[in-house]
């Protein structure tokens, strides 16, 4: 009987949890929807003082980051994952797997630290840039972040691929590059994407590192693809400014809506993460 | 199949200097790591001794005494207090799922745990914030904190207890109840003998990550000085996370810089002897 209390109250007390996050980030941010409807979303002005919360320059920021991250660390990491799966000598595999994952575990605000005092200075000489904090240092050190996620995953979708399609490739003739790309890649794809969208799940959510490195200022970058001005992400926002706003205010509101949004998003990756592995 | 189709595929398979691409492109990810890790333990090692991992400040300093004990002490006391929250939360839901749970239950309890997952650790300190800190008027203290950070290795408990559980073959447990054993009998008799060391790894691993976070616990647990030790679990402490990343910030002062490279290392070798540790558990208790 207590077993079953237990296990039911704890069952329920988990799930709830995402409710309670969901109810808890609405409910404080509802008076800034009140009183300026949504379309402060594409609003592109943020000025707490002027009461003006355009969420736009931080949503740009954010998915900025995000793709140079991806563009850096997705090439990268799958012809990594490639290395590791099929050429690579058995002893040399785990070596390198042993590192990644140390790599994964090392903090993010360690990270934080070697942007600020590696990525920056080098930026900024090798660049001839004013400030190294740039789009580009966020995405440059996201990239690290989530180098290990996509390599060690795709690897593993990779070494999945069973060995008779292998053989079968070989007996066929068609040489090693004709067989990574019409047999590997394609058959190892359904993990790649998700470990693609795990990675950008993770990216998006990553604060402490890319508020050092980021600069934090409110602003769409002019013109929209200028990657080397600083900006701002939803992430860096709140970590910014969450200890300014006071609690109640529209400012403090604005700034959970923002976890709102980093909320929604979240979900919607993890929708189709598992619409994903339903599939396959 | 169209002409450009034809080309494309040609193209592909004429294509061979796969290998050397593949090198070329791997090259960051083979030499990075290393160099990383090189680097951090290089700029720390003219402040690691003894004195810099047991000293600790004063009390007023602003955090320019040497010391990080106090900080080393609030880091595991947190990541202690979260995983002690979290586990019966976790083992319980695991345990439901396998009992009592119908599949649609099932399904739902896995699809909200990967959503919990997914969400941004920042997202559950906003959360902290509004409801344990002010709402319940905990305060900044060690308690919101070790509950926010709870919450983020939670999913993480959770879900390897599930696949750890769920390698336990049916027929055990089928046998065990064909032999008249109660649900709680198989639970503590079939389940946590076989499954208790994976249940250990797991916990390690939920260790090493919530030392490793900082963002959840920025505004619910720490304070940047002023706190030694914390008097109860309602006062605030300083961590090695929020040590370093206030410490980044304090520019002009190669002292500080030095002392954030040294907290840095400690954290990053912290980390990794729990992630080795769950590695180097065996593996399972005999087949």
């Amino acid at each position: 009987m207590i077993l079953r209390w237990w296990l039911s109250t704890s069952a329920l007390l988990s799930s709830l949890t995402i409710v309670l996050v969901f109810g808890f980030l609405l409910q404080s941010s509802w008076p800034l929807i009140q009183q300026q409807g949504i379309t402060f979303i594409i609003g592109d002005e943020w000025y707490p003082f002027e009461s003006l919360y355009g969420m736009l320059p931080a949503l740009v920021g954010t998915v900025w980051a995000v793709a140079l991250a991806l563009l850096i660390a997705l090439p990268c990491g799958v012809a990594a994952a490639i290395l590791c799966a099929e050429l690579l000598p058995a002893q040399l595999r785990g070596a390198m797997r042993f590192s990644m994952e140390l790599m994964a575990g090392v903090p993010s605000v360690v990270y934080g630290l070697l942007g600020m005092w590696v990525l920056l200075p080098l930026l900024e000489s090798q660049l001839d840039l004013l400030t190294g904090r740039t789009l580009l240092a966020a995405g440059l050190l996201l990239a690290l972040m989530i180098l290990p996620t996509i390599m060690v995953l795709s690897e593993d979708a990779i070494r999945a691929v069973s060995q008779s399609q292998r053989e079968a490739a070989k007996n066929l003739g068609i040489g090693w590059d004709a067989m990574l790309w019409r047999v590997l890649l394609p058959q190892a794809w359904p993990g790649i994407r998700v470990a693609t969208l795990l990675a950008t799940g993770r990216a998006m959510g990553e604060t402490v590192a890319v508020m050092l490195v980021v600069g934090s200022i409110d602003r769409i970058p002019d013109p929209f693809y200028n990657f080397l001005q600083p900006a701002q992400t939803l992430t860096s926002r709140i970590g910014r400014e969450m200890a300014e706003a006071s609690i109640g205010s529209l400012h403090w509101a604005a700034l959970l809506f923002c976890g709102l949004l980093l909320a929604i998003i979240a979900i919607g990756l993890s929708l189709l993460i598992q619409r994903k592995v339903v599939a396959a | 199949m169209s002409v450009l189709q034809q080309q494309y595929r040609n193209m592909l398979n004429r294509y061979t200097h796969g290998k050397a691409l593949v090198l070329l492109l791997a090259l960051p990810a083979l030499l990075i790591p290393t160099m990383v890790l090189c680097y951090i333990f290089w700029q720390a090692a003219p402040v690691l001794d003894w004195n810099f991992l047991f000293g600790t400040a004063d009390g007023i300093g602003f955090g320019v005494t040497e010391g990080i004990f106090s900080q080393l002490v609030g880091s595991l006391l947190l990541a202690t207090m979260a995983c002690l929250i979290a586990t019966p939360f976790a083992l319980g839901t695991a345990l439901y799922y396998r009992t009592f749970a119908t599949p649609w239950q099932q399904q739902l309890l896995s699809a909200l745990f990967n959503m919990l997952q997914g969400i941004p650790p920042i997202v559950f300190g906003l959360c902290g914030l509004v409801v344990l800190v002010n709402l319940f008027s905990w305060g900044v203290s060690l308690l919101s904190g070790a509950v926010v950070l709870a919450v983020v290795v939670l999913p993480l408990l959770a879900l390897n207890t599930l696949a750890t559980l769920e390698r336990i073959p049916n027929e055990y447990s089928e046998a065990g109840s064909a032999l008249g054993l109660t649900k709680g009998a198989i639970i503590l008799r079939l389940w946590l003998p076989r499954s208790w060391r994976q249940l250990l790894t797991g916990l390690l691993l939920a260790m090493a990550r919530a030392l490793s976070e900082t963002a959840p616990i920025m505004f619910t647990a720490t304070v940047f000085s002023g706190v030694v030790w914390p008097d109860s679990i309602f006062s605030p402490v300083t961590t090695l996370q929020t040590h370093i990343f206030y410490l980044a910030q304090e520019g002009n002062d190669p002292l500080l810089i030095s002392i954030a490279w040294g907290s840095a290392a400690v954290l990053v070798l912290l980390v990794a002897f729990f992630a080795l540790l769950a590695r180097l558990l065996p593996k399972s208790g005999g087949n």
